[in-house]
């Protein structure tokens, strides 16, 4: 890593001079305002200037006569928000495939709910609406009655699975492997697989359009239900977003509890992935031990919060609740209990010979492939592609806590499994500091019901990656937009390129080892 | 003989789960059944993969657009007698996302339901007492014959629980469907 | 003239019933073993301590509805569970389990090699029912259990040919009985040849497609295998196959290298005690395989075929001439 830091403003200043409006300090490190054509240049520009230039996330917004298009961009050391509005009648908008290869699934989507067309895009056909949505209505629109919209019935799809050379498989909605409803169709050529292609959208809730009709306070309850085992990071990223509109100062308890809170999520997230990928390979003993030992985090949570799943901590300006102080030996006895099982486990993944066999050098992710496809999570830190939201964009007391970032560089599932099972550690040992330095206070400040106008976004590293949000506000109880981008929405394209070449018995841990969950993808 | 056949088949339930759009938290907690925690194989109950080898249907989540068709397949696929249950708010009725594009709303506008167990998502134990109100509705066990000393404690109970707080009841529609004629698929 | 004692010992003692009632008994066992290591308890509520739940299983799977796809091959389809039972058990009839055998008392010479073919032919029964129901995760998984069988089969052949070697005759009874030692003493195989035991152990787990070699059964990837299709009484048969197939292999093991069901007889007759070893000698085995089973995730088809023809073939050679060599020049010194 360079010493200097790159500075991507005056890199992108001094190219473009005055094409474009450069506002810092809005959407993240800045937001630069651009039309169609020009963001092309900009993303170019920063792209020849930083090798770690990749997509986070794309933002459809209604403006009225408009529509605007938001590309929100990472690089090394900043975080930039591309702005462009394209007409209503004339939705055109040349797209960024070919700069950063993980754009297509996102302008899809854009596409899929906007109707925006991008030029150059070439995959078809709806990503997150199902077959029985009519043509040429947007949802997401703000003159779409999205409720009320009649549903046309869907195009017939029988198609025998093909016989002779290359078979499809069809793996799900309804499989074994997968706890969720998903597609994929499985090309494979005797053993081996050719060609995987999605069809998400199974659980596709409408929960973005339904934001706009609920208020704030509400929207932490909808949105916390996106996904059941991430669901404190979905709490936290919409509560961030709106407090930086409101430029609420959360007290400093409140962000030690936060802290608590995420980091249980994590615990339990990896706990069950672990316990999840053993029994895809098979090993049903490993499955039972690794779920028995997330059960006292389950209580855990259930001792802080009164639920076992959905705590439900986070609110707007603070938590709802406090940690009593006669809670934290319980806690600590019980963090210290799991962390005697650790070596037990990770004796098992080096040393187990079926492990070994089943997830070494399996679904081999390149670290060059990782930064050019914009993987997030436990998936990038497997390749070597070291990012941790906690650590580069420090949030709550993360910038006070000492722990370590988890990288591995082999690549393969039994990696990126490593990567999970040694951050549980380094939860425990956050969880440990942060009973420890837990300053007094109050743990909440109230705050105004009406929200005045705004936009904002919101990082955290939720167990699977990187969550992305970005709230707009227009001065009422109820939010204009809320836009998610979950990490694993960024980590299916990952997984379409590993499983090519791969045998189809390797599918199943290949696929769990970038812990999938889409519930949070479909939202 | 009866008697028999609906013994072997409330002592061996055979499970098949099926995610209709849910958020993930009805689902973690049906698998975590069959950990040692809660351990349901107590019970005979198998977590089966294929529709054709279960019995009982758990559904999860709130009926998407997109899985309500696959959601009646699969129910069509599995052979009589067989059960379904909705687990959590969501399949119980929709839940949080009620009313939203995209949301059918319940899995009995799908498909029939014999029990709904509340909650989001409910406790595995509230899922272990569906489970096994549903068993004792197909096999009722006979009552027991009580002392006086018993009925009066019986009753003394009954008034204390009144003053309770009241839980979410686990409701079961009764019967069982006897299988028609064999169709030819 | 109709031999009542022989009909009685067909179907009941030990004949049919007492095979369907072993196999019932060591579903059960191989369940709780499972359980207790996963840190569970296992089925508790059919009967005391869950024994009749591998039963209740069965007789539900046994009024349920019978689907057949229209696409089935309808003969095949039909018939083929029942058939791979019906072998199964027929192969069975030829050990001996109370010091004789269902059908005769002394054996034949060559009546192991019967056995062998049979329990092939009942795994070629179960390729031709996942062929025949024209699904396709039952062609794959079908595939899968006719390559895994055919190539385990060699070396399964040559492993059982070492008691075979040692004893010098192909009978069971004889193998069974084990080898007179100069002093009068009989021993087991197992002391012989102890190679041999651990090496059939693994190809016998292969055979029964167990964890590790669990790969026609694997659910993550193919739903439910070769029985994706089947339901009902044909579901039920197929599971009693499978679990018959555990008995014989465990049986097998046990006529083999453990002495079969010869032991000591305390009192009474020596029928019973020969009962009680042979039950007790096979519920060795099947907690010895369900070990290996809970121990070890599943390995890929590629991975099971290069086990099989790079290490478990060339080693069974090397046993039957290790043994071969020893018989030779060895053990008529001991």
């Amino acid at each position: 890593m360079s010493n200097n830091k790159i500075d991507i403003i005056s890199v992108v200043q001094s190219k473009l001079k005055d094409k474009v409006e450069i506002q810092l300090g809005q959407l993240g490190t800045a937001a630069i305002n651009t039309t169609n054509g020009l963001h092309r240049d900009v993303l170019k520009a920063m792209i020849d200037a930083d090798e770690k230039t990749g997509l986070t996330a794309i933002t459809g917004l209604d403006l009225g006569a408009n529509l605007g298009i938001l590309y929100h961009i990472h690089t090394s050391n900043d975080f930039i928000t591309i702005r462009a509005e394209v007409p209503k009648n004339n939705p055109k908008i040349q797209t960024i495939v070919d700069l950063i290869a993980g754009a297509a699934f996102h302008e899809l989507e854009v596409s899929d709910l906007f109707g925006v067309i991008f030029e150059g895009n070439e995959l078809k056909g709806h990503l997150v609406l199902s077959e029985n949505w009519p043509e040429g209505i947007y949802p997401l629109r703000k003159d779409v009655i999205a409720n009320e919209v009649k549903l046309v019935p869907a195009p017939e799809e029988r198609k025998p699975p093909e016989m002779g050379k290359l078979v499809k498989i069809i793996i799900g909605p309804q499989h074994p492997a997968l706890l969720e409803p998903e597609k994929f169709v499985v090309t494979v050529d005797g053993e081996t697989v050719t060609k995987v292609e999605p069809r998400i959208g199974y659980v596709h809730r409408g929960i973005e359009k339904a934001s706009e009709t609920r208020t704030y306070v509400q929207d932490v309850y909808l949105v916390e239900r996106i996904c059941g085992i991430c669901n404190a990071c979905h709490a936290y990223g919409l509560v961030a977003a709106t407090e930086k509109i409101l430029k609420t100062q959360v007290p400093e308890r409140a962000k030690y509890l936060r802290v608590i809170d995420l980091e249980f999520n994590r615990l339990h997230s990896h706990l069950l992935t672990l316990g999840h990928a053993g029994l895809e390979i098979g090993y049903e003993t490993l499955f039972q031990y690794f779920w028995r030992d997330r059960e006292p985090i389950m209580d855990l949570i259930e001792l802080i919060s009164g639920n076992r799943v959905y705590a439900s901590l986070m609110t707007i300006g603070g938590v709802r609740r406090d940690l009593k102080e006669t809670d934290f030996p319980k806690i600590k006895t019980t963090l210290e209990d799991l962390r005697k099982k650790i070596p037990f486990y990770r004796q098992v993944y080096e040393n187990e010979p079926s492990i070994k066999a089943r997830m070494k050098n399996v679904g081999t992710l390149s670290r060059e492939d990782a930064i050019k496809l914009c993987v997030v999570g436990p998936v990038a830190r497997g390749s070597g592609y070291d990012i941790d939201v906690r650590k580069d964009d420090p949030y709550e007391a993360y910038g006070e806590i000492p722990f370590n970032k988890i990288v591995y560089t082999e690549g393969d599932t039994w990696a990126r499994m490593n990567v999970r099972m040694d951050e549980v550690e380094e939860s425990i040992n956050i969880v440990l500091y942060a009973l420890d330095h837990m300053p007094s206070g109050p743990f909440r400040v109230d705050v105004p019901r009406n929200v005045l106008a705004g936009e904002a976004v919101s990082r955290n590293e939720a167990p699977r990656g990187e969550l992305f949000y970005y709230v707009k506000s227009n001065g009422t109880a109820f939010p204009e937009r809320v836009k998610v981008r979950t990490p694993t929405f960024a980590n299916i394209p990952s997984f379409l390129k590993t499983a090519i070449g791969e045998n189809i018995a390797d599918v199943p841990p290949n696929f769990v080892s970038l812990d999938p969950c889409f519930s949070c993808t479909d939202r | 003989m009866t008697n028999t056949v609906t013994w072997s088949r409330v002592k061996s339930p055979w499970v098949l789960h099926f995610n209709s759009g849910a958020c993930n938290g009805c689902d973690i907690e049906i698998v975590a059944l069959l950990t040692p925690k809660y351990d349901v194989e107590r019970f005979g109950i198998k977590l089966e993969p294929s529709p054709r080898h279960a019995d009982v249907l758990l559904v999860t989540g709130c009926v998407t657009q997109q899985c309500a068709e696959r959601l009646k397949r699969v129910y069509d696929q599995m052979p009589q007698p067989k059960f379904v249950v909705a687990i959590g708010a969501c399949a119980c009725s929709g839940g949080v996302f009620a009313g939203n594009y995209n949301v059918v709303g319940g899995v009995d506008k799908v498909i029939p339901v014999t029990a709904y167990i509340p909650g989001c998502p409910p406790r595995p134990e509230a899922m272990i007492d569906g489970v096994v109100k549903l068993l004792n509705a197909l096999n009722p066990p006979k009552p027991k014959k009580l002392s006086k000393q018993e009925k009066q404690e019986e009753e003394r109970k009954a008034k204390e629980a009144n003053h309770a707080v009241a839980l979410p009841e686990v409701t079961i529609k009764p019967a069982i469907e006897e299988s028609k004629p064999n169709v030819k698929q | 003239m109709i031999d009542i004692w022989l009909i009685l010992r067909i179907l009941i003692f030990p004949g049919f019933a007492f095979i369907l009632l072993l196999t019932l008994f060591c579903d059960w066992v191989e369940r709780k073993f499972e359980a207790r290591i996963q840190n569970r308890v296992g089925p508790m509520v059919a009967g005391p301590a869950g024994i009749l739940q591998p039963l209740a299983d069965f007789i539900k799977l046994l009024t349920k509805e019978d689907i057949e796809p229209r696409d089935s091959k309808r003969i095949v389809f039909k018939f083929a569970p029942l058939v791979a039972f019906t072998i199964m058990v027929f192969a069975i009839c030829f050990l001996p389990i109370d010091g004789a055998s269902v059908l005769s008392t002394g054996g034949f010479n060559g009546d192991l090699i019967i056995i062998l073919a049979f329990s092939t032919i009942a795994s070629f029964l179960l390729f031709l029912s996942g062929w025949a129901s024209c699904n396709p995760y039952g062609t794959i998984s079908a595939a899968r259990v006719l390559t895994q069988f055919m190539g385990y089969d060699i070396p399964l052949f040559l492993i059982a040919l070492t008691p075979a070697f040692i004893v010098g005759s192909l009978s069971i009874f004889t193998i069974a009985s084990g080898v007179t030692l100069a002093s009068g003493q009989t021993i087991p195989i197992i002391l012989l040849a102890p190679w041999a035991f651990v090496l059939f152990i693994i190809t016998m787990q292969a055979e029964l497609e167990k964890d590790p070699f669990d790969v026609p059964d694997a659910e993550s990837e193919l739903v439910g295998g070769l029985e994706t299709e089947f339901t009902g009484a044909k579901l039920a048969f197929l599971h009693l196959t499978r679990d018959v197939q555990i008995v014989f292999g465990s049986a097998l093991v046990v006529e083999l290298f453990l002495g079969g069901p010869y032991g000591p007889v305390f009192f009474g007759v020596p029928a019973f005690w020969y009962s009680l070893w042979f039950v007790l000698k096979l519920l060795a085995v099947v907690i010895i395989t369900e070990y290996i089973t809970t121990l070890f995730a599943r390995l890929r088809i590629d991975q099971v075929l290069s086990a099989n023809w790079r290490i478990l073939l060339p080693a069974a050679i090397l046993s039957l001439m290790l043994t071969v060599a020893l018989v030779t020049w060895v053990y008529p010194l001991v």
